[in-house]
């Protein structure tokens, strides 16, 4: 059975390439099996993405923005698992979303500009930091930056959204979904049913 | 050319009209059932083995598609089972949402599973509370009926000795997580019960269905079925008698009646050709669901019925009564955090229940009436929902989200409305659907009573989290919007008074003794269970009365 499962899904991920790919170039980190019929292709992942909604500047800072809610760091962040790609494309089927998103990196860049007088994407990794601060911590907030932390908000909901829908987001919750087990798996504690041994062992 | 007659007309295939096909094929009556759908082909339709990068939108849906979207149930790995052509409206300052899954086998292809019987508690609330009327019928008439359906579908629990909930026979319960037993022990010190769930879902193999593979995606369907859908379980059955003709596509338009006001036919839409159909029977049993089944019999009008079929009561479409859901209380359990990720979602919610506890020893113990049920979810899902909760970006954030995994947890209230004259379903005098048919327009709103259920339920599920030693974060700011919980009952109501109730204790018209209804449409109210369950229990007993009917010459087979 649980072999079964596998390999029909490998096989509706090849079969529903092609029938993707006809009306898009594809993402360069996965492939997705959207359609029930179509010609059996091997998928070709393009070595680089073609944004479908942002300009190559837009989709550099949420390429950047990204990598800086979920960094790779003792294990792979946003950057690895395509979350911008998969960003870019969700927009560019969210017609009620592209306004925030545009006006959102404008507004970035704006204060960018303001405070360092360079767009986003040129400030060091520092000064990104200090901008996004006051933006992402609720304790840090600053007055007239409302926008900002809209924007912010929104672009950290579709990064959590992007990065833990994805392969490297369920390795890195060790996500035990659709994994099969022949009998309901159930608590391996039941001496103590408070489970009060394990607050001292949490981290 | 002689116009073919069948026995009986079914319309609908879902647990009622599932079951109501299944028993009468085995009886030897010849059945044409219509469904206002498709046939699901599992291999292609439930999608619920993939993961959600090989979805196109990570299972989200095309998020063009998500404004018409029926909520949680209704997404990518769904789609193809439900029906967004037949639009319906709502009275101002009505809120209401309506699933309907016109797959065949309806909503049973991805329900939520959890089966409680009704009890005399149920039945006869009216008699200790003074609100509405008692039932007409009993426990003890009822009780073979459910231990009848058990068998045939599989239930996972075990024997409570609850006093809201009789028990019945059961296939080994499903395993307690750590969750659990948290919540557990949380409760005895609150005096509220935490229990196994009553779900249809085998956790051995069972008539031939094998077990559960305990992969957590249950409300997106199942392609072995290891649990109870009238696909798997009834409709199989019913064609192996080859008294089945099922006819897909065909929405149900209207009863068709002879010469005296009874029951000779279906008048059907066939959605490929887009061309009308009759189809004739001796009987019709009506199974389209509470709403549907109900507007179907209100655009059921002749000269017989200028109001609709078997509506000289005034009463079809009346007494709506719904269960209000909504997330009583949310939190953490600090135990949790930062421990390895444990496959808490393997049963998809039903694990563990809170069955009714409140108003048991007096009916008017509380400041409501009657009384509410929880269900208890958390653990390690396959999204992190909470993330948007937390504070703040980076390396600590990520960190913050993979140490919370298994932590969450959440109390889901289930809670019913009283019958009320205000909350009911007519025909818009305006709006027709895209067949010509005018729609369904609702008149709902939550009831006092209901309403300080949900106040209570959020008092007492945030002590929980609290007595648990655990984080409560919040309850949601109002419950789900009317329709949510898909348990809507009430509009053919079952009573003796034929001047007071659309059909007799049977689930029969009263004024079309050949018409007979098979859903949740004919319950009093719905009580603090869900629906389905009961829905296949009345409807083998319905379809039971149909079948002595036809023996005793009442109806005459064609």
């Amino acid at each position: 059975m649980a072999g079964q499962g596998i390999h029909r899904r490998e096989v509706l991920r090849i079969l529903g390439t092609a029938a993707a790919a006809a009306h898009f170039p594809g993402f360069s980190k996965w492939g997705f099996a959207c359609g029930h019929i179509g010609n059996a292709a091997l998928q070709i992942k393009p070595a680089h993405y073609q944004p479908q909604f942002f300009t190559a500047p837009e989709y550099a800072d949420v390429e950047r923005l990204a990598e800086i809610i979920i960094p790779s760091d003792a294990t792979p962040g946003a950057k690895e698992a395509g979350v911008a790609e998969f960003i870019d494309f969700m927009v560019a089927h969210t017609d009620e979303v592209q306004y925030p998103f545009r006006m959102g990196l404008a507004w970035l860049n704006a204060r960018a500009g303001q405070i360092n007088g360079k767009p986003f994407s040129e400030l060091t990794a520092e000064q990104q930091n200090a901008l996004l601060v006051p933006l992402g911590f609720k304790d840090k907030a600053r007055p007239g930056e409302e926008d900002g932390r809209r924007f912010f908000a929104l672009m950290r909901e579709y990064t959590v959204t992007g990065f833990y829908t994805s392969e490297i987001g369920y390795k890195e919750l060790d996500n035990p979904a659709l994994k099969f087990y022949s009998e309901s798996p159930q608590c391996p504690h039941k001496d103590d049913p408070e489970h009060k041994h394990l607050s001292s062992t949490n981290s | 050319m002689a116009k073919k007659v069948y026995d009986v007309i079914v319309i609908g295939t879902g647990a009622g009209g599932g079951m109501a096909i299944k028993t009468l094929c085995e009886a030897g009556l010849k059945v044409c059932a219509l469904n206002s759908g498709r046939r699901l082909d599992p291999e292609k339709d439930f999608r619920f083995h993939r993961m959600p990068w090989d979805m196109k939108f990570r299972g989200l849906d095309d998020p063009k598609h998500r404004a018409q979207s029926f909520g949680y149930m209704d997404n990518e790995y769904t789609k193809a089972a439900w029906d967004h052509e037949i639009p319906f409206t709502v009275a101002p300052g009505t809120q209401w949402m309506w699933p309907r899954a016109s797959a065949v086998g309806g909503k049973t292809n991805f329900w939520g599973r959890s089966s409680a019987r009704f009890g005399d508690i149920d039945f006869k609330a009216a008699s200790l509370d003074g609100n509405d009327v008692d039932w007409p019928v009993t426990y003890a008439e009822i009780d073979p009926f459910y231990t009848r359906v058990e068998k045939m579908i599989g239930v996972a629990s075990t024997v409570q000795n609850r006093p809201s909930n009789p028990d019945g026979t059961y296939l080994p319960p499903f395993n307690f997580r750590c969750l659990d037993f948290i919540l557990e022990s949380a409760c005895k010190k609150l005096g509220v019960p935490y229990l196994p769930d009553r779900c249809a879902q085998l956790t051995r193999p069972h008539e031939g269905h094998p077990a559960c593979h305990y992969c957590g995606e249950c409300t997106t369907g199942c392609d072995v079925g290891a649990f109870f859908s009238s696909p798997y379980f009834l409709l199989p059955k019913a064609e192996a008698t080859r008294n089945l003709e099922l006819r897909t596509d065909a929405l149900a338009k209207n009863v068709l009646v002879d010469e005296n006001g009874q029951a000779a036919g279906v008048a059907y839409m066939d959605r490929k050709t887009r061309q009308e159909v009759e189809v004739y029977g001796r009987a019709v049993v009506v199974a389209a669901g509470c709403i549907e089944s109900s507007r179907i019999m209100l655009n059921s009008k002749s000269r017989h019925w200028p109001n609709g079929i078997a509506n000289s009561s005034g009463q079809l479409g009346r007494n709506l009564c719904d269960h209000l859901y909504g997330d009583s209380a949310r939190g953490y359990l600090p135990q949790l955090m930062g421990q390895p990720s444990f496959p808490d979602h393997v049963a998809d919610s039903t694990i563990a229940w809170m069955p009714r506890w409140q108003n048991l020893n007096n009916p008017r113990e509380e400041k409501f009436i009657r009384g509410y049920a929880v269900y208890p979810d958390g653990g390690c899902r396959e999204f992190p929902y909470y993330a948007n909760e937390l504070d703040g970006f980076g390396s600590s954030f990520k960190r913050e989200i993979k140490r919370r995994y298994p932590a969450p947890v959440s109390f889901g209230i289930q809670a019913p409305t009283l019958r009320s004259d205000s909350n009911y379903m007519d025909l818009d005098p305006e709006v027709k659907d895209p067949y010509g048919s005018p729609v369904a327009r609702m008149h709902f709103e939550w009831d006092e009573n209901v309403l300080k259920m949900w106040e209570h339920s959020k008092e007492i599920c945030a002590e929980i989290i609290r007595a648990a030693g655990g984080e409560f974060v919040g309850s949601a700011d109002a419950p789900q919007i009317p329709g949510w919980s898909l348990h809507e009952v009430g509009t053919c109501r079952m009573g003796n008074d034929p001047k007071k109730f659309v059909t007799n204790r049977f689930g029969q018209a009263h004024d079309v003794p050949n018409l007979y209804v098979c859903d949740a449409s004919v319950f009093l109210n719905c009580t603090d269970k869900t629906t389905t369950i009961s829905i296949m229990a009345f409807t083998l007993r319905t379809s039971e009365h149909l079948i002595e009917n036809f023996r005793q010459g009442t109806h005459k087979t064609a």
